[in-house]
């Protein structure tokens, strides 16, 4: 059972900690989106034990779970592009499929290089 | 405002989402999507009814709301892994860097070279970063929010296929680095099939993806104005 109680104060901090985090996007300038800042703003206040986990962990794990609930009002967004994916879809899957193979490829390809270096003698 | 429709798309949205997650955890495979499915369910009932999109806004940015506290929380699972990162941080951070810099870069040539209008090809940039920053980047560029969405879900499902061929093909069996890929190329739906091939994968795909999403955030400006100039 989820003891709303606890819940609700941890979730308002974490969206003080977001708004702080788009705050300092705004002062700093940083080409980065606020969300991300607050982010990293938990992160440093967690390792520095500012902020124990135990303060925001129940709130954080229920809006984790439901995730994805929180993104599908924005994929539903997609009404108005439906003309693209009729048009453009094999030009689509073909930049996102060679792309994500790059990317396995060259990290594939890294840990080899960093595990031969470990063990001295080349692959894992 | 409406506020019978207002009520009305929000019960639709959570009862899209209520099923597809019914039917999701009643038969787990990597195309039964959650966002897809509630996605297409969702258009589906608008379309029939007649709701337009302009109708579904005041609904999307009360649902939405919950959507930048949910960002910060990311940081907790990587305060969890926090150990197995720090013992193995200069080759995650060096794989991170490598992977998303060619992933991006890539992504944005091919499109571009094969004719995508500007705002598809800007949306297509942070495809391999999860959602709710993917979004984030995509509006800091001026892309489109609800196109890189559903470009993020598409590499999601097609990197829980391609991760596990590739990797086998290449001979990669180091767990830690199995699970730094699956994160950085498929951002959660990666983690979630790097949990079930082992717990080490798993956190190691947890940690990547979260300092995938950070890294993207700072590279896309950037790399997509250069790539794209």
């Amino acid at each position: 059972m989820i003891h709303w109680l606890r819940v609700i104060p941890q979730i308002t901090l974490l969206w003080v900690i977001y708004q702080s985090g788009n705050f300092l996007a705004k002062i700093s300038h940083l080409p980065v989106p606020g969300n991300v800042l607050g982010m990293v703003l938990l992160f440093i206040l967690l390792l520095t034990g500012v902020i124990p986990i135990a303060w925001v962990e129940d709130g954080a794990d229920l809006l984790l779970k439901h995730l994805a609930f929180f993104f599908i009002p924005i994929a539903v967004g997609l009404m108005q592009w439906i003309g693209l994916f009729e048009l453009s879809g094999v030009q689509l899957i073909s930049a996102i499929f060679l792309g994500s193979s790059a990317c396995i490829l060259v990290m594939g390809t890294v840990s080899k290089i960093f595990a031969g270096i470990r063990s001295g003698k080349g692959g894992i | 405002m409406n506020l019978l429709l207002v009520f009305i798309t929000i019960a639709v949205t959570i009862g899209a989402y209520l099923l597809s997650r019914f039917l999701s955890q009643r038969y787990p495979h990597p195309l039964v999507n959650v966002v897809f499915l509630s996605t297409a369910m969702i258009i589906a009932v608008f379309m029939v009814s007649g709701i337009s999109i302009s109708q579904y806004q005041p609904g999307q940015n009360m649902m939405t709301f919950f959507l930048g506290p949910a960002t910060a929380a990311l940081a907790i699972p990587l305060y969890r892994n926090r150990k197995i990162l720090t013992e193995n941080l200069i080759s995650v951070v060096i794989g991170i860097v490598s992977g998303t810099t060619v992933n991006m870069a890539t992504t944005v040539l091919v499109a571009k070279l094969l004719g995508l209008s500007k705002v598809t090809v800007i949306s297509l940039a942070p495809k391999s970063v999860t959602v709710p920053i993917a979004v984030s980047i995509s509006q800091f560029l001026d892309g489109d929010p609800s196109l890189t969405s559903v470009f993020v879900i598409a590499t999601g499902i097609l990197g829980t296929f391609l991760t596990p061929i590739l990797l086998n093909l290449f001979k990669v069996t180091n767990p830690l680095a199995r699970g730094i890929v699956y994160g950085t190329t498929a951002h959660g739906q990666g983690t979630a099939t790097a949990l079930a091939e082992g717990s080490v994968q798993g956190s190691m795909s947890g940690v990547a993806m979260g300092l995938a999403a950070i890294y993207t955030s700072f590279a896309a400006p950037f790399l997509v104005s250069r790539l794209l100039g």
